[in-house]
């Protein structure tokens, strides 16, 4: 009895909350937020709330079109291991302030791994279709990777150690203790974000996908319900992403409501700052990260290992 | 005037060796008749005196009977226009090419090859540039003897393989593509994210206009030609209206020359806040896009509230304007010039000083004042590579006369430069606007216009808010025109986007591209295309199931 319960609760857990299910849902509703708060500022009138539900649900409905050059499936296959591997993401993090579902030792590593096999996948379904705008945007996306990649884990990892230890609930019960790590590493916060906006490609680092030069990137050959998981991955992405940088730096995350004022705190920052700026090519984005976003984070790196002595 | 006749005799002298008749058709123009085979050292001499820039290659089919295909090189320089003449057999249609001394040629040459079937000997490139793949290589559309009841179609190519061009990798942008506002096909060669080849092929939007025009009357032309473009529809017809009161030998009312100015400047506005948006959208700015977009309306309501229309609001009538201006517009005329410069002053600030924005376009595409001149641009593009080409300017019309235009002028060459050149230029309009709207004369709107137009040819040139647009009329004394050539601004312009790609990241395409505003509209016009098999009844739209969908649609 006392099996069955545990793994009916494991299941539910994994499926519904706080994992699967209830996650894309959030991921949808914080994409809506994004859109609409974009729209705004753009002075538009912006999607409806049910909008990026409404899109998913037709786009699953949709017939999904394999082209004739791509391994149907591998092509199958690599939105869903996208989408798995942004679930199973989330199973270390305190998702909805809930405890965590699997933490262990080191958990922020593997997390933040799990994030970069969504790049990887997309990357790999761009080169799979042979399409030249698909070949260009999994070009420019493994680029962009390379660049953002190293810059963003060491700025998640200095709250971790400043916490000493690599275990996220534990670093984040230590950032709930003392006062925020906004204020003592802002370097690595600001950091933390940009590299936020990068992994989710957001503008200014929307390169891979600037669909005035090469439509979709590599998306452009996926359609129907390839596509929507594709879609779905990128929204818990950003739940996850957010949630990861907002307990991390803003003071943990301890109830839902916390939850919810922080991440949608974060996601209104970055949102503002999507809306500001025009495309940075992909040449000026691998610039940025290595000749002056690594330095600012060396900087604060330094300045930690010296106040600490 | 006396510089103009200075110019003139100029070109006199400069053609003397190779001329066989000189004649004054207008006060402001000299038709010089030579050899074809004097053709590229006549225009090698204009070219080497410097004497102002290749316009225009107009050819006519002189019919039948004469037997003969002649061709006009229209060269400018400031108010005066020379054209060579010359003629070829019509049964064996071949002139040499200018290209060695006028690289800008070859796209005008390409043309007329395709449109009229002369071959050119010694031009650089002879594949088609307007006609679709399946057209027959034997019909000549602007022919007079085309016969266009039967197709003129032949079995199609295989389209090229994507991605696939010996060793190349190549990127398709068009026609059907984000980036592209109309359909265009580009392919850029690239090594990397490096472009190093590029190639266009326009025409997806031909309706055949400067045929059609030759089988309707003059005043149903006018509202065809104002079809040529969706943006700036005014000023087609403006320059249309110009050609053929000259020819008529009408003066048009003070009033009207006015309104029509007023309308042209509107028009500027509108087109050139147009680009500024589709600018920003390529650069992946979207909200100065919106923002831009959301600025113009205030242009587009004040049109839709003088004529009833946003797009076509076709003031200019034969002889006249249509509409008058009442108190109550020039108000609101006032209150959107004032609202309009207010944000141009914000947009130039912006995008001089957003330091990312500016990362996209300093030092992007330069041109510099030398390689204008070779590439023959004209307007924006041209004045942005500090080369004062603006007709308002150099030979002012309408009420240009009267309140004259500062010529807006940038030296960088880059992208920044044409940004500045047009927001520079909204405040111009602006200014102009409220000076117009001062010096409104009173009076009549329109003078009668005869049925019939006096036989002749006329040339009028106007400045479009994309440059230089050139219109060349031709009556043979009826109620239809002869020939009616419009040689648009965007046809000058496209080569310099492509020789500016070569060597950029592929990211700077897009913006490369739309950095001369292209339209290709304006630039598609030229072909009558009939379904293979004859049945037109299912996919084309016959003029009877549009009349009837029109009446249908309207009641």
């Amino acid at each position: 009895m006392n099996a069955f319960d545990s793994l009916t609760g494991a299941l539910a857990a994994l499926l519904i909350l706080p994992g699967g299910l209830a996650l894309m849902l959030i991921g949808l509703i914080y994409e809506w937020a994004n859109r609409k708060l974009i729209a705004r500022l753009q002075n538009r009138l912006g999607p409806r709330w049910f909008q990026p539900l409404a899109d998913v649900i037709k786009l699953l409905a949709k017939q999904s079109i394999v082209p004739a050059a791509a391994h149907p499936t591998l092509f199958a296959l690599l939105p869903m291991i996208a989408l798995a591997s942004v679930l199973t993401s989330a199973l270390a993090l305190p998702m909805l302030g809930l405890a965590p579902a699997y933490a262990f030792p080191g958990d922020l590593i593997v997390t933040v791994c799990l994030l970069s096999l969504l790049t990887l996948c997309l990357s790999l379904a761009g080169f799979g279709t042979d399409s030249s705008f698909g070949l260009v945007g999994a070009m420019r996306a493994l680029m962009q990777l390379f660049s953002y990649e190293a810059p963003f884990l060491l700025a998640l990892l200095g709250p971790a150690a400043a916490a000493g230890s690599w275990q996220i609930d534990v670093i984040m019960r230590y950032a709930e203790a003392n006062p925020w790590m906004l204020f003592t590493q802002p370097l690595g916060f600001f950091v933390a974000v940009v590299g936020l906006m990068a992994k989710l490609e957001m503008a200014p680092f929307d390169a891979p996908e600037a669909h005035t030069e090469i439509v979709s990137g590599p998306l452009t050959e996926y359609g129907g319900r390839h596509l929507a998981l594709f879609r779905l991955s990128k929204d818990t992405a950003l739940v996850i992403g957010l949630t990861l940088v907002a307990g991390l730096y803003l003071g943990g995350i301890a109830d839902p409501l916390t939850f919810l004022v922080k991440t949608l705190a974060l996601l209104v920052l970055i949102t503002g700052v999507q809306a500001l700026f025009a495309r940075l090519r992909i040449d000026q984005s691998t610039t940025l990260w290595w000749r002056y976003v690594m330095i600012l984070l060396l900087v604060q790196w330094l300045v930690m290992m010296v106040s600490r002595g | 005037m006396t510089e103009t006749s200075r110019l003139l005799e100029q070109a006199a002298q400069i053609t003397t060796p190779w001329g066989k008749s000189f004649t004054a058709p207008e006060a402001n123009r000299l038709d010089v008749v030579i050899d074809a085979n004097d053709l590229p050292a006549a225009a090698a001499a204009l070219n080497a005196a410097c004497w102002g820039y290749l316009a225009a290659i107009t050819g006519l089919d002189r019919g039948a009977d004469d037997g003969r295909i002649e061709a006009l090189y229209h060269f400018c320089a400031g108010a005066a226009v020379a054209a060579l003449r010359v003629t070829t057999p019509r049964a064996e249609a071949r002139l040499p090419s200018i290209c060695a001394a006028y690289p800008s040629a070859s796209i005008f040459e390409r043309e007329l090859s395709e449109m009229l079937g002369v071959t050119f000997v010694g031009t650089p490139d002879v594949t088609p540039l307007f006609l679709p793949e399946d057209w027959s290589p034997d019909a000549y559309p602007l022919r007079k003897d085309i016969d266009l009841s039967q197709p003129n179609t032949v079995p199609v190519r295989p389209p090229p393989t994507n991605g696939e061009n010996g060793k190349h990798f190549i990127i398709p942008i068009g026609p059907q593509h984000p980036a592209l506002k109309e359909p265009g096909h580009f392919e850029f060669s690239v090594a990397g994210e490096t472009v190093i080849g590029a190639t266009v092929r326009l025409g997806y939007a031909h309706r055949g206009i400067e045929k059609a025009v030759e089988q309707r009357n003059w005043v149903q032309d006018l509202y065809l030609l104002e079809r040529i473009c969706g943006i700036c529809s005014h000023i087609h017809a403006t320059a249309y209206c110009l050609g053929v009161e000259k020819l008529a030998e009408v003066t048009v009312p003070p009033r009207a020359e006015t309104i029509r100015t007023l309308f042209a400047e509107l028009e500027r506005l509108h087109s050139h806040m147009l680009w500024l948006g589709v600018a920003a959208h390529e650069a992946g700015f979207d909200t100065l896009f919106m923002a831009a977009w959301r600025d113009r309306e205030t242009v587009m309501d004040l049109l839709e509230q003088i004529s009833g229309n946003r797009v076509h609001y076709s003031v200019n009538v034969l002889g006249g304007v249509k509409f008058d201006l009442e108190p109550q517009h020039i108000d609101a005329l006032l209150n959107g010039a004032a609202f309009i410069e207010e944000r141009a002053r914000y947009y130039f600030d912006l995008v001089n000083h957003d330091p990312l924005f500016n990362r996209r376009t300093r030092g992007v595409g330069v041109m510099t004042a030398e390689q204008a001149e070779t590439i023959g641009v004209v307007g924006p593009t041209a004045r942005g590579s500090g080369i004062v080409r603006d007709v308002r300017v150099e030979a002012p019309y309408l009420a240009y006369t009267r309140c004259p235009v500062e010529p807006i002028v940038e030296t960088d060459g880059d992208l920044a430069a044409r940004f500045s050149v047009r927001i520079r230029e909204l405040l111009e309009s602006c200014r102009l606007i409220r000076v117009l709207l001062e010096t409104l004369p009173e009076g009549a709107l329109q003078t009668r216009m005869p049925r019939r137009i006096r036989a002749g040819e006329a040339i009028s040139r106007v400045e479009a808010p994309r440059g230089e647009l050139f219109y060349f009329v031709k009556s043979g004394g009826g109620e239809m025109p002869e020939r009616i050539h419009a040689r648009t601004p965007t046809l000058c312009n496209l080569a310099s986007a492509l020789i500016l790609s070569i060597g950029r990241p592929l990211a700077d395409i897009p913006m490369i591209l739309v950095g001369v505003d292209p339209c290709f509209s304006c630039n598609d016009r030229t072909a009558t295309i009939h379904t293979a098999d004859g049945s037109a009844e299912d996919e084309t739209w016959t003029w009877e199931r549009l009349r009837r969908y029109g009446i249908e649609a309207t009641r």
